[in-house]
């Protein structure tokens, strides 16, 4: 009697509705709401739209003829390869080091983590005042060292650097912890085999450390391609308006900039549902790039 | 059998909770139908007593009066007051004027959110709510009562782009002009322009301020062209035609608005714009001009109270305020060319407050929304928030300049010579057709987008409205 009611699953749905239910008002019917918003002509917020766009398909025509959404998705890509190479790369590098020294790995943790718990719009802020042309902290410090002209970090040609800088900085330590737990969990023996067998402390990072902490840098990978699609709030807050010249829009900010600033709520919808199909092919990519071996 | 005694003590906690639940939700009811038996008694003799027969309401308002609007803090004061008058409580969203907060209103009254008083445009912004009927008309309070808004002069009191009714019941007006820096004009060898300053004084002037090493102008054009826009183009145009809308670029209007941004592109070219004017704020090259680097600022009447505050150590204390500092600051007119006179000036009365119907049609709101309005657009609070801008009133108070600080009676003192106030187009223009021009504007200056063809673009999203 006392067993069965493990075999009963009819409490296991009463459990379930809940999240079932908040999930199904919350994301699905907006993401359902969403694509058909997409094929109507819409230009206020929270409106129903004046008819179908004309074409329907309008709004995804448009964007094969939109400079701005190819702006948008080389910055996208630019920004994935950029998480990948630079984030997961000095997280990797980072937590080698800490996972070496004796004492004061957790000092280095916490320190390396702290960017994580900041907001990203105050990060953004922050890093306005770092990057600003007047009397901006890195424009003082050039010319303590004798430059003699402004350098404007928000210029055209530099922009995209200054907007990744942040980004990737505030990131590092999220997949540092990550990758340092797994070193963790390396068992101590393989090292000290390696170390009466003669090996090197390169060698033992080379055919120990890298090879046994392949599936987390491949979580990490996929977490970096996957979160860079929906970096928005510190490009916004140091870039508004893909400045300069629309050249900093990402996918996530050119949606926003088209919904809230151009009014255009029907394109702003189209680029949403673009960002969704890119973020599950990416993923799919990423997860057939990056497969989890099995030890 | 201890499974079931916990499971039946857990359901029947979660039944008591939520009888319970019911029980608060059902307390909050029994208010308002008080409430509504009082209404009818207060629509009967509406017009003797608005301001004292509704206490204990709370009205949910929402104005531009936040941040660095100089009539911030008279607001909070005036509400204030208003609430211990009465009884009743505001809830403050007030926020600064800019496309987000206009987006933000509009899509509150879509989504049904509204507030029940709101202090809002009422060009072109106000027409998705106005048509919707979403706001109460002036003439349909008056008749309930009659002495709402009594104190305004109509004609000046705009009216609706729907229905041409009038809605919005005006406090302060607005004036465009340009600032100046004083000390980078004599560090430069240049007066302070007068009225009768022209396009080529000012570029002469403006060469004169780069060979001495200054910035002539402060201006984002990557962020905020809308001064610099709406100025360049009532260049080419007058006070007559100024609010009318091109039908195309090729037809005279059209063409006024093409040379318009051709003449912002040549000054950028000419290079009097500041270095970063693509990749800065407004608050950055607002802040060029305050710290003597700028010599030249277009910006409207609000921004006197923005550059008393930079001349206060403490932002939010009066009592601060480096008067030597700020005597290095003059308002005058905007360089003139063609038919349009240097004194010729953007300006008027484009803002005011409305009471929605969601208000109106609460019996236990409508009192108070009548009563906060009336209060706010009175004689006595209209010309602490109008200071040296016009108001509507019909009997407008004299001016006691020593309440006033230097930078506001120049201003004053440079309305006093204004020859015309006309509106301004953009706020006729809204929306996306603006974006080819306003965040397009760094494509135009930099020759990668002509400028005929973005103003084009602009009017075909203008027709497709």
């Amino acid at each position: 009697m006392g067993a069965n009611i493990y075999k009963n699953k009819k409490p296991v749905i009463v459990f379930l509705f809940p999240a079932f239910l908040f999930m199904m008002v919350y994301l699905y019917y907006p993401f359902v709401k969403n694509i058909w918003n997409s094929f109507r002509e819409i230009k206020q917020l929270g409106g129903q739209g004046t008819g179908f766009v004309d074409p329907w398909y309008g709004n995804y025509a448009k964007m094969f003829q939109d400079a701005n959404i190819g702006t948008s998705l080389i910055n996208t890509l630019i920004m994935m390869l950029a998480t990948l190479v630079f984030q997961v790369g000095f997280a990797i590098v980072l937590a080698l080091m800490v996972d070496n020294i004796k004492r004061g790995s957790r000092f280095f943790r916490t320190v390396f983590f702290f960017p994580i718990v900041i907001s990203a719009t105050a990060l953004g802020l922050l890093f306005n005042l770092i990057f600003l042309y007047d009397k901006g902290m890195l424009n003082q410090i050039l010319e303590i060292l004798g430059k003699r002209e402004l350098t404007d970090w928000k210029a055209e040609g530099i922009a995209l650097f200054t907007m990744m800088l942040p980004v990737i900085w505030q990131y590092v330590g999220f997949y540092f912890v990550i990758l340092i737990t797994g070193l963790n969990n390396i068992p101590e023996d393989l090292y000290e085999a390696a170390t009466i067998d003669g090996a090197t402390g390169f060698q033992k990072v080379r055919y120990i450390s890298l090879p046994l902490l392949y599936n987390v840098i491949c979580t990490c990978a996929v977490l970096a391609v996957t979160g860079a699609l929906k970096v928005f709030d510190l490009p916004w807050t140091m870039f508004p308006k893909g400045m300069p010249l629309k050249s900093t829009f990402l996918t996530g900010t050119y949606m926003y900039y088209q919904t809230m600033e151009a009014k255009n709520v029907d394109y702003g919808s189209a680029i949403a549902v673009l960002i969704v199909v890119l973020g599950v092919i990416l993923s799919k990519v990423v997860n057939a790039i990056f497969k989890e071996k099995d030890y | 059998m201890k499974r079931k005694l916990i499971a039946i003590l857990l359901a029947s906690a979660m039944v008591t909770a939520m009888i319970g639940c019911g029980a608060t939700a059902d307390a909050p009811a029994a208010a308002p139908a008080a409430a509504t038996e009082e209404a009818p008694a207060a629509e009967e003799e509406p017009a003797e007593a608005p301001t004292a027969d509704a206490s204990g309401v709370e009205l949910n308002v929402t104005t531009t009066f936040a941040g660095e609007d100089g009539n911030a803090q008279n607001f909070k004061n005036a509400v204030d007051a208003w609430c211990a008058e009465t009884g009743n409580t505001v809830a403050d969203t007030s926020a600064t004027s800019d496309e987000t907060f206009k987006t933000r209103v509009i899509t509150d009254f879509e989504t049904g959110s509204e507030p029940d008083v709101l202090f809002f445009f009422n060009g072109a912004d106000a027409n998705s709510f106005i048509e919707a009927g979403k706001v109460v008309s002036i003439d349909d309070i008056r008749a309930e009562y009659p002495e709402y808004a009594s104190n305004m002069n109509d004609d000046l009191i705009a009216d609706s782009l729907v229905d041409g009714k009038k809605y919005a019941v005006p406090v302060n007006g607005y004036w465009e002009a340009m600032f100046v820096n004083k000390a980078v004009l004599d560090a430069a060898g240049v007066a302070v322009p007068g009225a009768n300053y022209s396009m080529d004084d000012f570029k002469a002037d403006c060469q004169k301020i780069v060979d001495a090493g200054y910035t002539p102008i402060a201006a984002a054009l990557g962020n905020i062209p809308h001064y610099w826009w709406e100025y360049a183009i009532f260049n080419n145009e007058s006070p007559a035609n100024h609010l009318e809308i091109p039908g195309s670029a090729d037809d005279e209007i059209g063409q006024a608005w093409v040379a318009g941004m051709n003449d912002i592109k040549e000054l950028y070219e000419l290079g009097y714009f500041p270095e970063n004017t693509l990749s800065a704020t407004d608050d950055e090259t607002f802040a060029m001009f305050t710290e003597g680097k700028a010599a030249f600022l277009i910006d409207g009447s609000w921004k006197v109270g923005g550059i008393v505050a930079a001349c206060q150590s403490d932002p939010e204390d009066a009592s601060t305020l480096d008067t030597a500092k700020l005597d290095n600051f003059d308002v005058t007119y905007v360089p003139g060319q063609g038919s349009r006179k240097a004194t010729d000036l953007i300006g008027g009365l484009s803002m005011g407050y409305y009471i929605t119907t969601k208000a109106w049609d609460d019996p236990a709101k409508r009192d108070a929304a009548v009563s906060f309005v009336s209060y706010m657009t009175s004689d006595t609070i209209v010309p602490q928030f109008a200071q040296h801008t016009a108001s509507a009133l019909k009997n407008a108070p004299a001016v006691d300049e020593s309440a006033f600080n230097p930078l506001q009676i120049k201003a004053m003192s440079m309305m006093s010579g204004v020859t015309s106030l006309t509106g301004a187009v953009q706020d006729l223009f809204m929306g996306d057709c603006r974006v080819p021009t306003f965040d397009g504007m760094p494509e135009i200056v930099t020759g990668k987008v002509d400028a005929k063809d973005a103003v084009q673009e602009g009017i075909d999203a203008y027709q497709a409205q």
